[in-house]
């Protein structure tokens, strides 16, 4: 999912749970930030394909995996909050609707999927779900304007 | 720094060996029980005297490597046994202090959790900070509590870059195989699992066929990539 996708879902939870401070910045920490890794991946980007653009490099790390889970849930005891869990499991189930390969859990495991939905083209849950959650965010802020 | 470190201890490496007869594997068990008995003292209240069996376990610790590569005694089932007697040691010992009332004892399970993790990890990534039980010695002069989320945040860090590390070198694999960027990841699992000898992992609903491959049909499916890319 782009980013921008990532932002509204993040937005709505963040209404939704009428999170503040510290909080708000764990969920848009760990629902949005977490795609950080794209950036670490970009030097490898840059050495094997160049300045061209190419679609379908492998730009995921364990970063946004569900192997993240093992340190997110130990963070998450030691904070003593569950936003982190909640919306890196928000964020890994709107990525695991994109249709490119993943590897969940390495490297512990060398097991390669591809999510999801695989059926449906990757424009068409994207733009079905950017909708729904611009829809949602507006009704939202609305209701409670 | 392990030669220097070699160089130095070498007199007592060759005191425990040559004149005690000890084997590295006697001075690794011999540093848990130390490290066992630490944690007793912790436990019960005594706790500089606890810090100073910690010591000598971790001084014992030490010899048994510089035997083993002295001695030529080293070995792959030697290293395992390290780790893990490193590892159950500061286990009992981080519990100890929990036990004794010194940092909440979740704090002190989410610290060997922590410590744990890396351990997983640090062997293929090659990164470990090493702030583990040895921070406790800063006990005198920083509060527990502190020393023990250091101990935590480092070693959930440094398993977190480990998982980067490891992830970048796969990463590097990928990218030397080149070929169908969309199927790249599996057809480099496949390459490693051939140069293991294993099975391929892959998903089999929606992996194509030609992705559960040997070595030799991974290279055929690169093959024939580049030659449509180029």
């Amino acid at each position: 999912m782009t980013v921008f996708t990532h932002i509204l879902a993040t937005t709505l939870g963040v209404q939704a749970l009428d999170l503040h401070g510290r909080d708000t910045a764990l969920a848009y920490g760990f629902g949005v930030a977490v795609d950080v890794d794209h950036a670490l991946k970009a030097p490898f980007y840059l050495r094997a394909v160049g300045l061209q653009d190419k679609r379908g490099y492998y730009w995921r790390s364990s970063l946004q995996e569900p192997v993240a889970f093992l340190w997110i849930v130990p963070l998450c005891l030691w904070l003593g909050t569950a936003v982190p869990l909640l919306f890196f499991a928000i964020h890994l189930l709107m990525d695991y609707s994109v249709s490119f390969e993943k590897m969940p859990f390495y490297p512990y495991s060398h097991w390669v999927t591809r999510g999801w939905l695989v059926a449906i083209p990757d424009k068409v849950k994207e733009a079905i779900l950017c909708s729904v959650l611009v829809v949602a965010n507006v009704a939202l802020w609305w209701a409670r304007r | 720094m392990k030669r220097l470190a070699d160089w130095l201890a070498g007199p007592l490496a060759r005191l425990m060996h040559e004149r005690f007869g000890l084997s590295p594997t006697q001075l690794t068990w011999g540093a848990f029980w130390l490290s066992g008995a630490a944690a007793v003292a912790i436990a019960a209240h005594h706790t500089a005297a606890g810090l100073l069996l910690m010591a000598l376990g971790q001084a014992l610790d030490g010899l048994d490597g510089t035997v083993a590569r002295a001695y030529g005694l080293g070995s792959e089932a030697g290293h395992r046994l390290d780790t893990l007697l490193d590892r159950a040691s500061e286990t009992l010992i981080f519990l100890a202090f929990g036990a004794a009332g010194l940092v909440p004892l979740g704090h002190a399970l989410l610290a060997v959790a922590a410590v744990l993790l890396l351990t997983t990890v640090c062997d293929r990534s090659g990164f470990d900070p090493g702030v583990k039980r040895v921070a406790l010695y800063f006990g005198a002069w920083i509060p527990y509590p502190t020393l023990f989320a250091l101990i935590f945040g480092v070693n959930l860090a440094a398993y977190v870059i480990g998982l980067l590390l490891i992830d970048f070198q796969f990463q590097g694999r990928m990218d030397r195989l080149g070929g169908d960027l969309d199927t790249v990841a599996s057809r480099a699992v496949a390459l490693e699992h051939a140069e293991r000898g294993g099975a391929p992992a892959l998903d089999p609903l929606t992996s194509p066929p030609q992705l559960q491959t040997t070595e030799a049909q991974s290279h055929r499916v690169f093959t024939a990539e580049a030659r449509r890319t180029q």
